[in-house]
This record gives structure tokens, C-alpha cells and sequence, in this order.
């Protein structure tokens, strides 16, 4: 469990860290998610004790880190792989971080295993690649077996091979009922691995929700048909209740039922269809939209923002044209900036950030 | 593709408790799992055994002979302690550099955030590496060179005054000149900065300030700290006004020590 309560970290007159509250639970893979420079790494290096909080408090266990006794025994971080020398073996570098705190020898041994690395850990680490020097991190992360876990960027630079290794291994340690804080500023890697969301932008935490609910809050779905008998189908349509428009290209776009409802209802009205498609917009949209309104909110615009709730929740349609009306722009110069046109569900193998 | 992760549990407990002891074990290893250390202790012994002999067999025939008046035996036994303080202090640079250049700092502090246990065992470790090694070697030394004075009978008994305290004298200088670069290191965090200014203040300005005029250059010159600590290091001080061997080896203790409390508070209150 950690915990941050008004943290707080300046370097002159730029904060990095801007009066964050987040905690981070047991038994879950909690993404912490940014873009470049929003903070994070900052973060992360409060948490660890590396960098004095400006102010507030940041507690592991309910303790400071630097109060803690075996440090290693409960909280394993990987904030970054390089941070060991090049010229000390990987079995040397896990031995002296055992020695440190008090860990059997045979320990090392073990996360050596672990992570693959038996055949080079008696070579020196300068000669690793970018894949091998993560395993090594978080070999070292695993050294104490702690209930604590953090990872900065842990995908970063990886092989898929080595994406879906340490995607696993993050689920696997959360599941044996670790705090697994996990970093990244890919919206795409955080909807496959996290449970529980904490987004941060310019210093400033803008979410704090499971994804279940992020993806229900942010995603905005309609479905997308047509039919040689359009102006029918509308009027079938809209006596259901549901809002309909008319897309660009002459297509329906429906908001509210799923596929099968609008299918069922054509259906019932004798109606042909030639496209009938789930149309979602990718968490990264998302995720952009709402780290593009903390740009906004510190270009001075008040009153906007609401943390995990953002101000356009369930509000798509400000970047589709108005409900029952012809559209005559193209979509692309009518999405605002951060939020490009909705892609199709049925490119979601194009597209990693398209969940279902 | 498999992608298995075993964890065993329970197997990292540790064994007994975390203290002063574990951090002093874990530097160790540190120190002594790099090649820059051994390469450098190499460096110190060949330097300062080889000068010191080579300063023994050519001078040996001229001073028996009496044509060489001012150059004594008693000087010769450790004078390749000169050079191998040039190792010393890159040593002392490096042990605290490097954990800024290769982003080891980190880690160190992860696994040890107590700051100042944590310096203090790091300071320690070196000081006493120097301290063994530099002994070591100043007595090699002795051993050979004065084998070339022994054989033209001019030899230097170690019984005889101040010829044991210069030996041991050399590993404590050595020590602290360790101890000298460790805290430019800490307050510069930056390898060739650190070295540059410690060689710097202790073969340039150390000799510059000797040119000073009058009582109070000659005062500067005797409290430079290569100048105040090197004087333990030498069995008989032949060359003019300066402090006796434990004063100013003490002068240079505290002139360090006063440099380490500053890289103490930057390294306690500084982010990492």
C-alpha cells in the first residue's frame, strides 16, 4: 500500500509535482499514467525517498521509505534499468544489494532465475542489452521478496516477447496479493495490464478510478449503420428513443443501443442493412483528451476540471456533428485538438488502443 | 510462448539484523566487484614500490661515495609514496563518482536510504583499503630499495627513529588523501572535476603558494593539506620549516574533515 497526501516537489519555480493524493491498493496492477514530464518519475522518486518532497508526505506500509528497516524486503523498485555499473557482473550488482539487506546469498541465485539471466550473470552488465538490463532491474526488484512493487516505464525499449514477459509478471505478482505501481505513458499498455487507474498530467492527478470505470467514463461507442433505405431506417430508429445522426459519408450514426438492438429493430421493421458496426473511440483518445483539458486548466481556464470526472464525460458528441443534423464538414477539421475522429472496432488489430 | 515466473516464497528473510555491518559488507562488495579498483591499487603499488626503488639504486653509489651531499637514505625509503597518492585519490574520487556517473546512486540508496550510515560505511570501506594497502606497499617498498642501500652500507635499520611511523604513516595519508577526493566527489559529482581539483590543490597550489612572501606564505604553505599530511609519511624532515609529522598529518585530518561534513550535508539534504 502507498499512500500520497499533498505531495508536493518544485525544482525553482516549476512544480513537477503538484499536491497529489493517490493510494495505491494490495492485490491490484495500479497504472500510473502520464504523459512525458507529467510527473511521474518524480513521483516515483519521492515514493523511494530519492527526492525530498516540497511538501506532503509519501508512505510505504504506512511508513516513510527511509524509515524502513530492510527496505528490500518491502518495496522492489525498477525506476530505471541503467542504474548500476557497467563494470560490475549482474551477480555481483544482485550480491552487494543482498549483503545490504541482510538476504541469503542463495537469493540471488533465485531471481537470477528467475528473470532468464543464468547464462550472462557472470558478465559485466555494460555489455547487456536494453531487454537484459530490465530483467536485471527487476531481478533486483524481486530480491526481497517484497509486497511493494515499482515499475517506471518497465516496457520501454522492450521486445514483444519481452512486453508480454513483463506484462505477466506484473498480473502474477499482483495476484499473489502485491502492490504492483506500475508507470507508463501508454494508455494502450496500461487498458492490458492495470486494474486500477491513477492518471497524472503537468504534476496534477486527473483520475484516480479503476479501469472498468475509465473505460466506461471515457470510451464513447455508437454504432454505425446503413441501409439502402436510410431516411426509413431513421425514423425507425429515432422511435426507439435513440439520438440519431447522419454521418459524412451517408451513414447513420446511432448513440445509445449496441449492435443487436439496432439490428433487432431494422429487422423488425423489414428493413435491409448493409454496414451495421460498433464504432469505439481508443483509450488513448481518452487519454489525451484528458491530458489535454490540464493543459487547458493551466492556460487559465477555470473551473473546468474535475478530477475523475472529467467535464466532457458522456459528452462525445461535441466532436460529432449535432444529433439530427446533416453534417457537411469532414470529421477531421471538426475534432478538437486531442480528440481525433472515433475508430472503427473492426480495426482494433490496427489499432492497440481500441478495446472492447 | 511461456512466460512462467516462479516465486518462492518465504526464502528472502533476512538473516539477523540490519545495521551498520550489512552496509559496511554490502560496500565492500561494491568496491572490490569493480576492475577500476583493482586496476588502480595496481597502479598505486607498481608506482610507489618501483619509484622508491629506482630512487634507492641510482642514488646508493653517490651517496656512499659522498658526492651526493643532500639527498639523505632516510628520505629515499618511502619516496614513491609521491605517485602513489596520485592512485589514492583518483580511488577515493572514483568509489564516490562513479555511483553518480553510472546512475548507481539510486540503487544505492533504495537498498540503503539511511544517507549518512550509508557514507559513513562507504568512507570507511575506502579509508581502511587505503589504509592496509598503502602500508603494505610502503613496506615492500622499504624492503626493496633498502636492499640497494644495505648493500653499499647505508642502509636504514627499521629501528630506527621515525623510519616505522613514516611506513605506517603512508597508508594513513593515503587514507585520508582517499578520503580528500571521496569528498570532492561529493560535492562535485562529476569524475574528472573532482580529480582535476584534487590533483590540482595538491601538486600545483600545494608547491604555487611556497612563492608567497614572507611569514604568512610560509603559514599557507605549511597548512596546504598535501603539504600539513605528507609530513607523516617522511622519517626525518630535512627541508625547512614545517609542521612536525603528527601535527600535520592532524592539520590535514581536519582540513578533510571539514570538506566531508559539507559533502555530508549536500549528500543528506540534496535529491539523489
Amino acid at each position: 500500500m502507498i499512500v500520497a497526501r499533498g505531495l508536493t516537489k518544485k525544482y525553482g519555480d516549476k512544480t513537477a509535482v503538484d499536491h497529489v493524493d493517490f493510494a495505491v491498493p494490495a492485490g491490484t496492477v495500479t497504472g500510473f499514467l502520464g504523459p512525458n514530464g507529467a510527473g511521474k518519475s518524480t513521483t516515483m522518486r519521492m515514493i523511494l525517498g530519492l527526492d525530498r518532497p516540497t511538501s506532503g508526505t509519501v508512505t510505504v506500509n504506512g511508513r516513510q521509505y527511509a524509515g524502513l528497516s530492510a527496505p528490500l524486503r518491502e518495496v522492489g523498485a525498477l525506476l530505471d534499468a541503467k542504474a548500476m555499473h557497467g563494470g560490475r557482473t549482474a551477480y555481483n550488482h544482485l550480491l552487494w544489494m543482498a549483503a545490504s539487506n541482510r538476504l541469503p546469498r542463495r537469493r540471488v541465485d533465485e531471481v537470477i532465475d528467475m528473470v532468464g539471466l543464468r547464462e550472462v550473470a557472470r558478465k559485466p552488465a555494460r555489455g547487456f542489452s536494453l531487454g537484459m538490463g530490465q530483467r536485471l532491474g527487476i531481478a533486483a526488484a524481486l530480491l526481497g521478496d517484497p509486497g511493494v512493487l515499482m515499475f517506471d516505464e518497465p516496457v520501454n525499449g522492450l521486445d514483444p516477447e519481452g512486453i508480454l514477459w513483463i506484462r505477466t509478471l506484473m498480473k502474477q505478482l499482483a495476484a499473489e496479493g502485491r502492490t504492483v505501481f506500475v508507470s507508463s505513458h501508454l494508455m494502450s499498455e496500461m487498458a492490458v495490464t492495470a486494474d486500477h487507474l491513477v492518471v497524472i498530467g503537468r504534476g496534477r492527478i486527473l483520475a484516480d478510478t479503476d479501469m472498468r470505470s475509465f473505460i466506461d467514463q471515457n470510451s464513447t461507442n455508437y454504432v454505425r449503420v446503413r441501409s439502402p433505405q436510410q431516411d426509413r431506417l431513421e425514423t425507425v430508429l429515432r422511435e426507439f428513443g435513440w439520438e440519431v445522426a447522419a454521418l459524412p459519408d451517408g451513414a447513420l450514426r446511432v448513440d445509445g443501443p449496441d449492435t443487436a438492438r439496432v439490428g433487432d429493430a431494422a429487422g423488425q421493421a423489414g428493413l435491409w442493412l448493409h454496414e451495421l458496426t460498433l464504432v469505439q473511440s481508443s483509450l488513448e483518445e481518452a487519454f489525451m483528451r484528458l491530458t489535454a483539458e490540464s493543459v487547458e486548466y493551466h492556460a487559465g481556464v477555470p473551473g473546468v476540471h474535475t478530477p475523475a470526472h472529467p467535464p466532457h464525460d458522456g459528452d462525445g458528441e461535441e466532436a460529432a456533428p449535432a444529433p439530427g443534423q446533416p453534417a457537411q464538414v469532414p470529421q477531421e477539421t471538426q475534432a478538437p485538438p486531442g480528440w481525433g475522429p472515433p475508430r472503427r472496432a473492426g480495426d482494433a488489430g490496427r489499432g492497440q488502443g481500441d478495446v472492447r | 510462448m511461456t512466460t512462467e515466473v516462479l516465486l518462492p516464497e518465504g526464502d528472502a528473510q533476512p538473516e539477523g539484523r540490519i545495521g551498520f555491518g550489512a552496509f559496511l559488507n554490502a560496500e565492500w562488495i561494491k568496491i572490490r566487484t569493480v576492475r577500476s579498483t583493482f586496476w588502480t591499487l595496481v597502479a598505486l603499488a607498481v608506482v610507489s614500490i618501483g619509484l622508491t626503488v629506482l630512487f634507492c639504486a641510482l642514488s646508493a653509489n653517490s651517496i656512499a661515495n659522498g658526492s651526493e651531499r643532500d639527498t639523505h637514505p632516510d628520505e629515499l625509503i618511502s619516496v614513491g609514496v609521491v605517485f602513489g597518492q596520485v592512485a589514492a585519490l583518483v580511488l577515493g574520487v572514483l568509489v564516490m563518482s562513479s555511483e553518480y556517473a553510472t546512475g548507481m546512486i539510486r540503487a544505492t540508496l533504495t537498498a540503503m536510504p539511511r544517507r549518512t550510515t550509508v557514507l559513513i560505511a562507504k568512507a570507511l570501506v575506502l579509508a581502511a583499503m587505503l589504509f592496509v594497502i598503502g602500508t603494505i606497499v610502503a613496506f615492500l617498498g622499504y624492503f626493496a630499495g633498502n636492499a640497494f642501500l644495505d648493500a653499499k652500507d647505508i642502509g636504514v635499520p627499521l629501528s630506527q627513529d621515525g623510519v616505522v611511523r613514516a611506513l605506517i604513516g603512508n597508508g594513513l595519508y593515503l587514507a585520508v588523501l582517499g578520503l580528500f577526493g571521496f569528498a570532492l566527489a561529493l560535492l562535485m559529482r562529476h569524475t574528472a572535476g573532482a580529480i582535476t581539483v584534487g590533483l590540482g590543490m595538491i601538486f600545483v597550489i600545494g608547491s604555487l603558494v611556497g612563492l608567497l612572501p614572507g611569514k604568512w606564505g610560509d603559514w599557507v604553505a605549511k597548512l596546504m593539506p598535501g603539504n600539513a599530511g605528507s609530513q607523516v609519511t617522511v622519517a626525518h624532515q630535512y627541508h625547512g620549516d614545517q609542521l612536525g609529522p603528527w601535527t600535520g598529518f592532524g592539520v590535514f585530518c581536519a582540513e578533510i574533515a571539514v570538506l566531508l561534513i559539507l559533502g555530508w550535508m549536500r549528500f543528506t539534504r540534496k535529491d539523489a
